[in-house]
């Protein structure tokens, strides 16, 4: 008996040593790991749903890029102008942080382009296809964070190990890399993409290829590029058209704004979108575009006095369900003050100002004035009647309280059943529009001295919208942006357009300004300062308003500089920390898939 | 036959210490049947031996064994080395004798004294006499009697060095015979202070036992055995069931929190308990630094509060790396090993326990205006002055209440400061501060709600235990039931639960025990308590409920502040979780002094954490959310066990292979927009409109072997050794194993001849080394993982994927390398108990998430590296002060230190700015705030001396900030706050000294009391609220802690504004307040029903009993507590009975 127990046990601990090596070898079940996905074509254009989506985070969502950058342009003033406070530690401006989120959607598309050739493609068109579209999407964000913040460091390739020791390449090296990049997309593209234009095409491709040459001052390429655009499959949008088409008080540029409208097979205008539905399941849209949020006054808000000199408006009816101004207005915080430049002057032509003008874009049925704010508590007595800024405690109130809303860009309803705060509801967003590939051409050929043609082009944009048209001698760089902003406010990333036209300005030494000292002299700062009196009039209740020169690009995050210990990743100019900046690199090595 | 009696008892007793407990009753009642049969002894004893070649010193050992014979012969003339075979049925000594010897020229001499003498034939017997002489065996005799002169029964009596022994009766007296001239007598009793006599001419000696400090005799449990507490090697201390049945805890680590040296526990303020626990600092920085919990010797991966208390027998707590290196990877933070209780032999006793008390806050703070005994409008006073500071150009008096206005200023002037005044001063001042309409609407009417009450109030609680246990020759049984039920003493929280458990342990056969140890507990964590938080944020002038008595969404009408009680009274929540933790072992006795144990644990674990929210709080028409999750686990144990003793050599190995595999599911699902109604809340989640499921399951797998040799020389040179190799599947491929050697030493100098102090009673040298693992970080952290993202185009869903973790195949054990150094002290008759320890510890290959620049695209990767020290000295002195007849007093002090240092990091290497100065060397991590060198608690930031006061206007503006500003030591002094210039070390973030001072009396024989006084010293809390944004002070409230304003310039806090100047320090501030304290954490006082009363209800005892749990405490903390921080800690209040039948 004793000698059969020892008999079981000595076995059952011979077998547990022998069993081992197999038996420690780690079992994933729930989720996938590269090494099973990323072996073939169907892994790769999983990996590109993914590249695909973090565009949103760009449109969508509190805090979306295009609502923070709205801020920093002439057009709107971020809470509250004080530009003092955006350091590099942060200092809650949202395109501080935005590096690291933009690296983590360069990070995805990388993963694509470095292991395109790890895979057997039976047909080199496929690799080429995805390897373009993933190519696309890089140097969209590249363009993006050259325009923000400067010199970056440039990564090209899937890390698979740490790596500290980045270094800053120079902007101008970048956009070489992304311009050779974008050619080779813009060839294996597709010319219309399948199911819908939520996806690049070669045209998308094209327009971008025609900005990062603008950038880049290849300006007869630029030419090129968004030329092909012009004559390819699109047309301005100049009737009436999409779900609002029979409310006559609207216009076409309100229709072309309609959530639903933008993704419209008959909307000839969209070259590229990013889709946002309602009738998406969980996770697979985001929480709205938080327009109403941003962009709005704050006139529910407790400043909002009435003749009685107390709160004149309220959110919530007493039994906690939403008034209707509420869920027609929103919740405006604003995250972006529009200025006295954007809601009055700039539509100030031809002896027109913004109550007569005849440019559908400042048409009545696209804004809300002020007067058009009205009292909703049903206790004042003036109940139903305009907000009255002289009720206010303080004038400068109004700051926040009561100025315009562009309403074609920003009224987006949220589905019926929503019944939290309205911050702006779901809707398709434009990345780019055929107008804006006139106004880029039209730019270029600015630089190149021939404003005929610039003026043929602004002009394709302001007949649209029947505005009077602008003759060639009027056409400056303030020009073409002041149309930029009446056509594409609230849809662009309109100070890194800005950045590019400094940036080309003191490259070409134009007007005395230079790279060298771009973070002291820019025309960025210039036009802002000379447009926003704001911040120069001194404190107007909310503390001083201030921007410097140096802000023309956003600072590195602290971060990313301290985290990166083996390297030297440079500061702006003008930011804590830059004094220990060295040269940034001049050159970007050949990638594998180039080779 | 005497003899032959009480040899059985010591067997027992022996025995018995395995058990551990040893009840008086149960000594006393044998001792007395020992006493009656000794007189059964007859000097016609009969002998039957059926033995082969067996040497002959070994057949006299056992006559000598079976009666009360004693053989006396020279070893050079007599050969009892020789073998022989015998083969004999009850014959007399005579007999065998004659046998044995026959033909061998021995002849013996059986004398009346029992004494036989050997001697060659015709040795002449007064040649031999001067020899008997000096081995003349005498009969003593005595009485031993306590300090205070009782007699004391059961008290072992013993010839050192042999087996030889008797024990006292009832009335403490002993006679023992055959007792060598030169022998040393050891008088031995649980709880009391060994006493050894030397005999002397005398043969009466009455002796007097007094109290031990601490039980040198007690069991205490090691890894993989036991061990006597005087022959460990290693630094154990143990926590008594004593001590835990006065705390009413509601899970084990409540009993642990300051009482044990070198073990930091943190006090939970929920009620379902917890609280943190790690021994001798933090060994790492990312991976788990709890201990590892060993349940009768079973490794448990549950959750503590699955222990019940009551259940519990005693816990030793293994704090260097030598005892705890037989856990190998599991044991770099320490192990806990918990003994459950077991049958005593006799008949079955069945106790019943009740407890009951009340919890109420130790300390409260109030938001504005909310104190009782306060004035509510403090709360319109600081929107007064928030307002202030957000509009400095509006005048001076402009949000003044008009009846506060100064006399130079009229109410007209005031009101003109408005362009467009209200229409009586009331309503302008009432706009002015942004009074909300319930809010005016109730202060006009007078009306104040009192949140806190609502929010915060004292909680019931109850405890039931019921358990039933005995043993038999071949069964010991042991059953348990509890019922616990807490409220907390925030609206809402509450937690129940019922633990059982089953100890069995049957004798099959002489070589086979089977067993279980089975604990099986339901526990109810469904519990959706009030915001304490959104407390904070209550305006007294707010409400609860509308008008028609419907929660009230929004109580002071800002949109942004909820109701706090929206979760308790509209959110609805299943959140139970059952689980079973069993362990079947069977044993087997093997030849030659091998034991094999193989047991066999399983653990299963269920959770249904289902919740709803209703439209009402989640908007969307409903959402609900149903988590099912279990746990699958199984552990296979074989341990081979060897002791052996030759004569001064004692050998104990023990071998172990085991091993292990673990399960988890994890499934939910979830809907929201519920129709036609959502009264069904989660019980049908087909109803709504939007449904989605998430699955989740791991599993990971480990083995071991593991080997230990305890080797004693003397009985006074103690050494250990153990090597254990682990193996786990979450590390790298290529380092899935590691391997743990561990050694120690120990040296009862005071058993040696040359160190002879009277007052040193007992003096040990205790040296260890070893090496321990921590395998704690995720399941697949070594791997590559790709999350999935939901796409959707016109076409419809798209499944996405992206990288989300780094691999690292290379990944591998955090290590932690010990030395402790131990000397345990007894003084005055060990009535002073001291144990020092020193420990350096430094763990190697720490397993880190290695921040990684973000534009990486990852945040981290988990690594292996740097190096973390941690060393410390902690002791425990414990003390008899004072043992009368009707008071006893004695003390516990507790005293610990540890120093944590990271010596190396990331090994990244060059020049570095830190402190306003620039270093060479490694570099730090800014991000997480590791610095080289320094503590791992170090507090890295501004050192905020005070606030900016008016008269410093003009040297804060230097700075770009004003008065009401926090001001901090610009270290270079060039008017900036830059963080690696003017960030300095200005403290720690965990106690660094910790004291423990217990103090228990017995006193009117029947009445106990303990006080229990602990002290976490010299640490600091980060505040972070107080620099958080304060955009909408002046539109809710806020925890009245104090601010900055021109009437009140205190230098304690900043002024309420927004924006304000916080982004002028670069990289953030925080605020720190002083987080030491001292409390009075428990006092107690029990009364034990006198046995005769006991005896008149039937009862075996009975004891009642009170306990106050952190009635005081003091400290300069300004939150609710510091011990939990912005949470309120309970302070409760319990009365208990315990009933034995």
């Amino acid at each position: 008996m004793k000698r059969i127990i020892e008999i079981i046990f000595i076995s059952l601990i011979l077998l547990q040593v022998s069993c081992s090596d197999d038996f420690l070898k780690p079992e994933p079940l729930s989720f996938f790991a590269p090494e099973n996905i990323y072996v073939n074509r169907e892994g790769l254009e999983a990996a590109l749903v993914t590249v695909r989506k973090d565009l949103k985070v760009e449109f969508y969502g509190p805090g979306n890029t295009q609502g923070a950058i709205a801020g920093t342009d002439e057009g709107g003033c971020a809470w509250l102008g004080q530009w003092s406070t955006v350091t590099p530690s942060g200092g809650g401006n949202v395109a501080v942080g935005l590096i690291n989120n933009i690296y983590g959607y360069i990070k995805n598309t990388n993963v694509i382009i470095s292991r395109i050739d790890e895979i057997e493609w039976d047909n080199q068109e496929d690799r080429n296809t995805i390897l373009a579209e993933a190519l696309f999407y890089r140097s969209y964000w590249y363009y993006r964070l050259v325009h923000t913040y400067g010199d970056v460091p440039f990564i090209g390739y899937e890390l698979t190990n740490a790596k500290l020791d980045f270094y800053s390449h120079s902007s101008w090296t970048i956009l070489d890399k992304i311009q050779s990049d974008m050619e080779f997309a813009v060839e294996w593209l597709p010319e219309i993409p399948k199911p819908d234009r939520s996806r690049p095409s070669k045209y998308a491709a094209l327009h971008l290829l025609a900005k990062i040459c603008l950038a880049n001052t290849n300006f007869d390429k630029a030419i090129e590029a968004a030329t092909e655009v012009i004559n390819g499959p699109f047309a301005l949008m100049t009737g009436r058209f999409g779900s609002d088409k029979d409310d006559q008080w609207r216009n076409v540029y309100w229709d072309l704004h309609r959530p639903w409208n933008k993704a419209l097979a008959e909307n000839t205008e969209a070259i590229f979108i990013t889709l946002d539905r309602d009738e998406a399941p969980e996770g697979a849209k985001t929480i709205g575009t938080y327009t109403m949020r941003a962009y709005i006054c704050t006139w529910w808000n407790s400043r909002v006095k009435d003749s009685r000199g107390l709160m004149g408006c309220r959110t919530r009816n007493p039994d906690g369900s939403n008034t209707a101004a509420y869920d027609t207005l929103g919740r405006g915080n604003p995250n972006v003050t529009s200025t006295p430049w954007f809601t009055y002057h700039v539509w100030t032509e031809g002896g027109y100002n913004y109550t007569n003008t005849p440019d559908l874009r400042r048409a009545d049925c696209n804004w809300l004035d002020k007067h058009e704010f009205l009292y909703n508590e049903p206790t004042s007595p003036d109940y139903g009647k305009p907000i009255n800024p002289n009720y206010f405690s303080n004038l400068s109130d109004t700051l926040i309280c009561l100025f315009p809303a562009f309403w074609a860009k920003t009224y987006y309803p949220h589905e019926p059943t929503y019944t939290l705060h309205p911050m702006g509801g779901r809707s398709d967003w434009y990345v780019f529009r055929l107008a804006e590939t006139y106004l880029i051409r039209a730019e270029a050929y600015y630089w190149k001295g021939q404003q005929g043609l610039a003026a043929t082009d602004i002009n394709m944009v302001r007949e649209r919208s029947n505005a009077l048209p602008v003759s060639a001698g009027n056409i400056d760089i303030d020009y073409i942006f002041d149309e930029r902003a009446r056509e594409l406010w609230i849809e662009e990333m309109r100070k890194n357009e800005m950045v590019r036209a400094s940036r080309i300005m003191a490259k070409l030494n134009k007007n005395g300004y230079s790279l060298e000292n771009l973070s002291e002299n820019n025309w960025y700062y210039d036009r802002v300062m000379s447009l926003v009196h704001w911040y120069t009039v001194g404190d107007m209740g909310y503390g001083k308003f201030d921007l410097s020169p140096h802000n023309v690009y956003h600072p590195i995050y602290v971060n990313v500089i301290t985290a990166n210990t083996m390297g030297v990743i440079n500061q702006n100019k003008g930011y804590v920390g830059a004094e220990n900046n060295v040269p940034p690199l001049n050159t970007i090595e050949k990638e594998e898939w180039e080779q | 036959m005497k003899n032959f009696k009480t040899k059985i008892f010591i067997k027992l007793l022996e025995n018995k210490k395995n058990f551990r407990i040893m009840k008086l009753t149960l000594i006393f009642l044998i001792a007395c049947f020992v006493q009656v049969s000794a007189t059964v002894y007859s000097q016609n004893t009969k002998f039957t031996f059926d033995v082969k070649n067996k040497r002959v010193v070994e057949i006299l050992r056992e006559i000598e064994d079976q009666s009360d014979f004693r053989f006396f012969y020279q070893r050079e003339q007599v050969d009892v080395e020789r073998k022989t075979d015998l083969n004999i049925t009850d014959k007399t000594v005579e007999y065998i004798l004659t046998k044995l010897f026959e033909g061998k020229g021995i002849e013996f001499d059986v004398r009346e004294d029992k004494l036989i003498l050997l001697k060659p034939v015709g040795t002449d017997l007064k040649k031999l006499d001067p020899w008997i002489q000096t081995h003349q065996q005498r009969i003593i005799s005595g009485k031993v009697t306590d300090e205070r002169n009782q007699p004391l029964p059961g008290v072992t009596v013993l010839v050192k060095g042999t087996t030889h022994g008797t024990v006292t009766n009832v009335d403490g007296e002993y006679t023992l015979t055959n007792v060598p001239d030169d022998a040393i007598i050891i008088f031995s009793f649980v709880g009391m202070e060994t006493r050894e006599i030397n005999l002397e001419a005398d043969n009466i000696y009455n002796v007097t036992l007094s109290q031990s400090a601490i039980n040198l005799d007690e069991v205490v449990v090691i890894g993989y055995g036991t061990a006597i507490r005087r022959d460990l090697t290693g630094s154990v201390s143990r926590v008594e069931s004593g001590s835990i049945r006065e705390l009413a805890p509601t899970q084990l680590t409540e009993t642990l929190a300051g009482t044990v040296a070198g073990l930091y526990s943190v006090q939970s303020s929920s009620a379902a308990g917890g609280g943190s626990l790690e021994i001798r600092g933090p060994s790492s920085l990312t991976a788990s630094t709890s201990p590892l919990i060993v349940v009768d010797g079973a490794i448990f991966h549950g959750s503590i509060s699955e222990i019940n208390p009551a259940d519990i027998e005693s816990m030793d707590i293994l704090k260097d790396a030598s005892s705890a290196a037989v856990y190998g990877s599991k044991a770099a933070a320490g192990v806990i090993i918990v003994t459950t209780k077991r049958g005593e032999i006799g008949k079955p006793t069945i106790n019943f326990s009740a407890r009951g008390g009340v919890s109420v806050t130790t300390h409260d703070i109030y938001p504005y205006g909310l104190d009782p005994d306060g004035d509510p409008e403090d709360y319109l006073t600081m929107h007064r002055d928030v307002l202030r500071q957000n509009f400095p150009t509006r005048p001076y008096y402009y949000f003044f209440k008009p009846e506060d206005l100064p006399g130079d200023i009229s109410i007209d002037e005031w009101m003109n400061y408005s362009a467009n005044p209200a229409s009586n001063p009331m309503d302008e001042w009432m706009g002015r501060i942004n009074m909300y309409p319930i809010e005016i609407e109730n202060y006009k009417a007078g009306k104040i709600t009192n949140f806190y009450k609502e929010i915060i109030n004292p909680g019931i609680r109850q405890d039931y235990n019921l358990s039933a246990g005995g043993a038999t020759e071949n069964l010991n049984y042991y059953w348990s039931i509890g019922y616990l039920d807490n409220e907390g003493i925030v609206t809402g929280d509450k937690f129940n639960t019922i633990r059982s458990r089953v100890n069995i342990d049957l004798k099959v056969t002489e070589w086979l025990n089977v067993g279980t140890n089975t604990q099986f507990a339901l526990r109810d964590h469904t519990a959706v308590p009030a915001s304490v938080g959104g407390l904070g944020l209550m305006s007294p002038y707010g409400s609860i409920w509308n008008e028609d008595g419907k929660l009230r969404k929004y109580p002071n009408d800002y949109s942004l502040v909820g109701n706090p009680l929206a979760n308790y009274y509209e959110q609805d929540q299943y959140y139970k979780i059952n689980t079973l933790f069993a362990n079947l072992f069977a044993q087997f006795e093997l030849p030659f002094g091998f034991n094999y144990r193989i047991s066999f644990n399983p653990t299963f674990s269920f959770t249904k954490q289902y919740n709803f929210w209703s439209d009402y709080i989640s908007g969307v028409g409903g959402k609900g959310e149903r988590n099912d999750s279990s746990l699958s686990e199984w552990m296979l144990d074989n341990l081979l066990k060897w002791n052996k003793e030759f004569n001064i050599h004692k050998f104990d190995l023990t071998l172990l292979a085991s091993a292990e595999t673990n399960y988890s599911w994890w499934s939910t699902h979830y809907n929201s927009q519920f129709a036609p109604s959502e009264n069904l809340i989660f019980h049908a989640l087909q109803f709504g409109a939007l449904p989605g499921l998430k699955d989740n399951d791991e599993k990971s797998t480990g083995d071991a072997l593991m080997a230990r040799l305890n080797y004693t020389l003397l009985d006074k040179y103690l050494f250990t050794g153990s090597i254990r190799r682990d193996g786990y599947s979450a590390f790298g491929q290529k380092n899935p194993h590691a391997t743990f050697p561990a050694l120690a030493f120990a040296w009862k100098i005071s058993e040696e001849s040359f160190l002879n102090i009277s007052w040193l009673s007992r003096l040990k040298l205790r040296l260890s080394w070893g090496i321990n693992g921590n395998r704690e970080i995720g399941k697949y952290s070594a791997l590559a993982q790709l999350g999935s993202e939901l796409g959707w185009n016109t076409e419809g869903l798209e499944s996405g994927v992206y990288n989300t973790t780094l691999a690292n195949p290379n990944l591998m054990w955090e290590e932690t390398e010990s030395y402790n150094i131990g000397l345990d002290m007894g003084l005055l008759n060990n009535r002073i108990d001291i144990s020092i320890d020193a420990y350096d510890a430094t763990t190697y290959n720490l397993l880190l998430n290695r921040q990684l620049p973000a534009i990486t695209g990852f945040t981290n990767i988990m690594s292996n590296l740097g190096k973390l020290g941690n060393k410390g000295i902690e002791s425990t002195i414990n003390t008899v002060n004072i043992n009368t007849n009707n008071l006893n007093w004695r003390s516990q002090l507790v005293f610990s230190l540890n120093r944590n240092k990271i010596i190396e990091l990331w090994g990244d290497y060059g020049n570095y700015r830190l402190l306003g100065e620039d270093h060479t060397g490694e570099l730090p991590d800014f991000q997480n705030r590791y610095f080289p060198g320094y503590s791992r608690d170090i507090i890295w930031d501004y050192d905020v001396t005070g606030v900016w006061q008016l008269d410093k206007t003009e040297e804060a503006a230097a700075y770009k900030l004003v008065p009401g500003d926090y001001k901090a030591v610009d270290v270079i002094e060039d008017n900036n706050y830059r963080q690696l210039d003017d960030k300095k070390f200005i403290g720690y973030r965990t106690p660094q000294y910790r004291i423990g001072l217990k103090n228990d009396f017995t006193f009117l024989k029947n009445f106990t009391a303990s006080v229990f006084i602990r002290a976490d010293m010299n640490y600091l809390a980060p505040m972070g609220f107080l620099t958080g944004d304060q955009s909408t002070y002046d539109r809710r409230n806020v925890w009245g802690l104090g601010y900055w304003s021109p009437e009140n310039p205190t230098n304690d806090y900043q002024r309420y504004a927004f924006p304000n100047n916080l982004s002028k320090y670069e990289g953030g501030i925080t605020i720190y307040k002083p987080n030491g304290f001292v409390r009075v954490q428990d006092i107690s006082l029990s009364y034990n029903l006198p046995s005769t009363a006991a005896r008149y209800l039937l009862l075996n005892s009975m004891r009642i009993f009170a306990n106050i749990r952190n009635l005081f405490t003091f400290t300069n903390y300004p939150g609710f507590d510091p011990e939990s921080g912005m949470a309120p800690m309970p302070k409760t209040f319990t009365l208990g009975v315990d009933l034995s039948l």
